[in-house]
């Protein structure tokens, strides 16, 4: 299946956020989109997520969802979405609970995407109970529960403290391997941007529009053991970013 | 507390004061309802009775009887006037209060209250009083005066009084309310309103009270133990100030053998304090509408109030062991004539 | 430096540092022992204790005058009476199915309303302004109506608790669909739940500690309310016992009474704590 976002524009009241988006997001690609707060990051990524219509141009999707997908665009939040009243093997069955599944089926899919995301030990904890990690570990788990085609992480490690972030994504990278899914992933850090997109696109500050698309092409596994090249390139972004930032920084953000 | 001891004080000083008599007026507080059977106070006041008599009167309006009750007990005010209730006999058990004469009375001479029925009730058969079995007969409490003329009405006509269903309402507004819409079958009550709700089309009249209970003490005048112990002399001041106004309310609005000027003038007086939001011209009909008599010099019927003292107890509402001279104080008016 | 510092004090808060030293090694000073609440678990039973032994003392040297009020120990006498003759668990009986009945359907009602218009725009608009305008009605000023409305037997003294719960059900309700993280609805939209699973398993049990508390609150209005339903031709019931027991100005009955009035208001507030224990263990 392919994702693709059409000059997609968007505006708040009288406030333009996105302008002119082209993506196209082909099956086991991560795209990792960046730019300066206020940029429309993840006002993108609910327009791709069908949660707001985009004020201008259309996302579509192409070809069938892989077979035994539920949700083929699935998203995990930022600041994970847990329902606090639900254990973690619960929460990760709240997605499965509107599909017609048996009671059996859903508790393997549970118990498999809990075990994958080593979860296991954990089923029966109450979010409070767990620390950040293990709560957004929690919250991929519910995302691959529905066999997503398309995953749309909104920031998905910037609530997590730097050791948490290290681990997760090499957790992450881990999971692209096993599980080769495509997603698109919003974020402010531009070495998670290095270290998991296949491409790296940057938005400019608002109105947000494309600014410059960088290929990154060495392999996601290898990505690790060859960090000296991704060195410069995290160096270019920054350069290309910097000025935004700056100019962003120095913005009233009433249209977040 | 405070008010115990400064009626004590208050006493102290009198008695202090007593072989020197009128030397300065005597301040009292009088508890009153907005009702037109407390005219007799009200007309002492404006006609300057209590001032010949060296008291200097203040009204305490109250908004239902038993707080007037409470008041007394609580020396707030030193006299009030109203039915004998439950709550009345228990204050006076507990030494606080006495009934030193009486007011109100069923009496051939005068309009009485009445006995009332739903119209759906009436329709279904409620015709007279006979037919109350079964019935629902609204009044405000258990232990109410409502309460001890069903049962009186009840055995008048040889009904069970268990099978007459008491319900209990509260207020009067509430058993107006209740009786117009047929949720209760039967009510007594005053002439002025009786009438007046028998007028429309919702209720009828179906006997008078007196016909069950002759003589019937409506209501009695009361004070504090205390006054009646240790100032004598005020109370009896008291009670030939409000005398001269009973007979002024009977002459002009019982009796009528005043002039229609005279008759005006204590209308007026009375409108200062009843019906007092209504005009005039408005509240002038129904003040004469009341109508019952007051017995002349405050009399009192002690058969009457025992009856009543007979059934609290056989009510258990009142304990067994209250006794006549617990509740009255005879030594200050007459049996009426 | 305020004027009323005490000299010694004055001169410690000015010595600098190597002064300080001379005094020799000692412990930092301990400020933390203030505003620390701990459990004491006899504490309220004990205040309860003394406060009835004083009142007790007080009436029985007759420094309580017995018109002001009755000794604890006749209050107690009048409650036996109560148990003894039975009436208390027809007066109990009569006053809990008014107060379960009218509470549950104000509850119930009140969650209702308060969703719809938690979730609806038109609702919002339409009607939370009438909620404001009609809550703050004391509901025993519409005694008589509600005589006319639901007649003199269990309708009316059901529907006075009914709408004295129901508003402030409402109110909670509603308030605790507004406290519901957005993102956690967001979340159900994006797994593509259906509206009525947000609502079961999203917006409901995250209103649910605000609906609990709510239940909290309408629970004592209910009781408070059972004195005024009752004043509606109840033979049976504490609110007419009390109400019987103030005009026959029989003061023992009365305490008894209110006591009563208590016992049950501790009980409801144990029962909901109990709920919410049960409902909200994933809180803490």
């Amino acid at each position: 299946m392919r994702l693709s976002v059409e000059g997609v524009g968007h505006a708040y009241g009288g406030t333009t956020v996105l302008d002119g988006i082209d993506l196209a997001i082909a099956p086991g690609e991560i795209v990792a989109v960046v730019g300066p707060s206020g940029c429309g990051k993840s006002t993108l990524l609910r327009l791709i997520g069908g949660l707001e219509r985009p004020t201008v141009g259309g996302v579509f999707i192409e070809g069938d969802a892989p077979a035994g997908s539920l949700n083929p665009i699935t998203t995990v939040f930022q600041d994970f979405a847990l329902l606090p009243w639900r254990t973690a093997a619960g929460n990760v069955a709240l997605a499965l609970e509107d599909h017609r599944l048996t009671r059996a089926e859903r508790d393997e899919i549970v118990a498999d995407v809990l075990a994958r995301t080593k979860l296991t030990d954990f089923a029966g904890a109450w979010p409070r109970q767990l620390s950040g990690g293990m709560k957004q570990r929690v919250a991929i788990a519910r995302a691959l529960a529905v066999r997503p085609a398309v995953m749309l992480m909104d920031e998905p490690l910037s609530a997590l403290d730097a050791q948490t972030r290290e681990l997760l994504l090499d957790d992450l990278r881990d999971l692209w391997v096993r599980e080769r899914f495509s997603a698109v992933y919003v974020t402010h850090n531009l070495a998670e941007a290095v270290q998991l997109g296949h491409r790296v696109m940057v938005l400019s500050r608002r109105p947000g529009r494309i600014r410059e698309v960088v290929e990154i092409d060495v392999p996601l596994p290898d990505r690790p053991a060859r960090a000296a090249e991704l060195e410069p390139m995290q160096r270019q972004l920054w350069q290309m970013m910097r000025d935004e930032a700056m100019a962003a920084d120095r913005e009233l953000t009433d249209a977040a | 507390m405070l008010a115990m001891l400064r009626g004590a004080v208050l006493a102290l000083v009198l008695i202090a004061l007593s072989p020197l008599p009128a030397l300065a007026a005597d301040d009292i507080k009088v508890g009153i309802l907005r009702l037109t059977s407390h005219s007799p106070s009200i007309i002492a006041k404006a006609k300057g009775y209590f001032a010949d008599e060296g008291l200097n009167v203040e009204f305490v309006p109250f908004q239902a009887a038993q707080a007037m009750a409470v008041g007394i007990a609580s020396r707030d005010i030193d006299f009030g006037m109203t039915a004998i209730s439950g709550g009345l006999v228990n204050l006076a058990d507990k030494g606080a209060i006495k009934v030193i004469g009486g007011a109100l009375m069923e009496t051939d001479d005068a309009q009485g209250q009445k006995i009332l029925a739903s119209k759906a009730a009436y329709d279904a058969g409620l015709t007279t009083p006979a037919a109350l079995a079964g019935k629902r007969y609204g009044v405000t409490t258990a232990g109410s005066s409502f309460h001890y003329m069903a049962h009186k009405i009840a055995d008048g006509e040889g009904v069970d009084r268990s099978d007459v269903r008491m319900v209990p309402l509260q207020k009067v507004p509430a058993i107006i309310a209740s009786l117009k819409s047929g949720q209760i079958d039967a009510w007594s009550i005053v002439p002025n309103i009786g009438n007046a709700l028998a007028r429309g089309d919702s209720v009828v009249a179906i006997g008078d009270v007196s016909d069950y209970i002759p003589n019937y003490q409506v209501t009695a005048v009361f004070t504090s133990t205390a006054n009646v112990e240790d100032n004598p002399d005020l109370v009896k001041r008291f009670l030939a100030a409000l005398s001269k106004g009973i007979d002024d309310y009977n002459a002009a609005l019982v009796d009528k053998t005043m002039s229609e000027e005279d008759t005006r003038a204590i209308v007026e007086m009375i409108h200062e304090y009843v019906y007092a939001d209504t005009p005039i011209d408005k509240a002038d009909p129904r003040i004469r509408a009341f109508g019952m008599r007051i017995n002349p010099g405050a009399a009192l019927n002690v058969e009457s109030v025992e009856d009543q003292l007979n059934w609290f107890k056989s009510e258990g509402l009142v304990p067994d062991s209250v006794t006549m001279d617990d509740l009255v104080d005879t030594s200050f008016v007459d049996q009426p004539s | 430096m305020p004027p009323d510092m005490a000299p010694d004090a004055a001169v410690e808060a000015r010595t600098p540092p190597a002064a300080a030293e001379a005094k020799g090694r000692r412990p930092v000073p301990f400020r933390g022992g203030t505003f620390r609440p701990r459990a004491i678990p006899f504490a309220a039973p004990l205040v309860f204790l003394v406060l009835i032994g004083l009142w007790e003392l007080g009436s029985r040297s007759g420094l309580i005058s017995p018109i002001a009020l009755p000794a604890p120990s006749e209050a107690i006498a009048a409650m036996g009476d109560l148990i003894e003759t039975g009436m208390l668990w027809r007066h109990l009986e009569a006053s809990l199915s008014r107060l379960v009945m009218g509470w549950t359907i104000g509850t119930v009602a009140g969650i209702v309303l308060g969703l719809a218009i938690g979730l609806f725009s038109l609702a919002r608009a339409g009607l939370s302004p009438v909620v404001s305008a009609l809550f703050p009605i004391p509901k025993i000023a519409l005694l008589p109506l509600f005589i006319i409305w639901f007649g003199i037997g269990e309708g009316s003294k059901v529907a006075t608790i009914v709408f004295g719960t129901f508003f402030p059900t409402v109110i909670a309700t509603y308030g605790g669909v507004d406290s519901v993280d957005r993102t956690l609805i967001r979340m159900g939209q994006s797994f593509a739940l259906s509206p009525l699973s947000i609502v079961r398993k999203i917006i409901l049990p995250g209103a649910l500690p605000a609906i609990l508390s709510g239940a909290r609150i309408s629970a004592s209005i209910a009781i408070i309310l059972l004195v005024a339903a009752e004043m509606i031709g109840a033979e049976y019931g504490i609110g007419a016992y009390i109400l019987l027991a103030g005009s026959l100005f029989a003061l023992d009955q009365l305490i008894a009474g209110v006591a009563m009035l208590s016992i049950i208001g501790l009980t409801v507030a144990w029962l909901i704590g109990r709920a919410e224990r049960a409902l909200l263990d994933w809180r803490t």
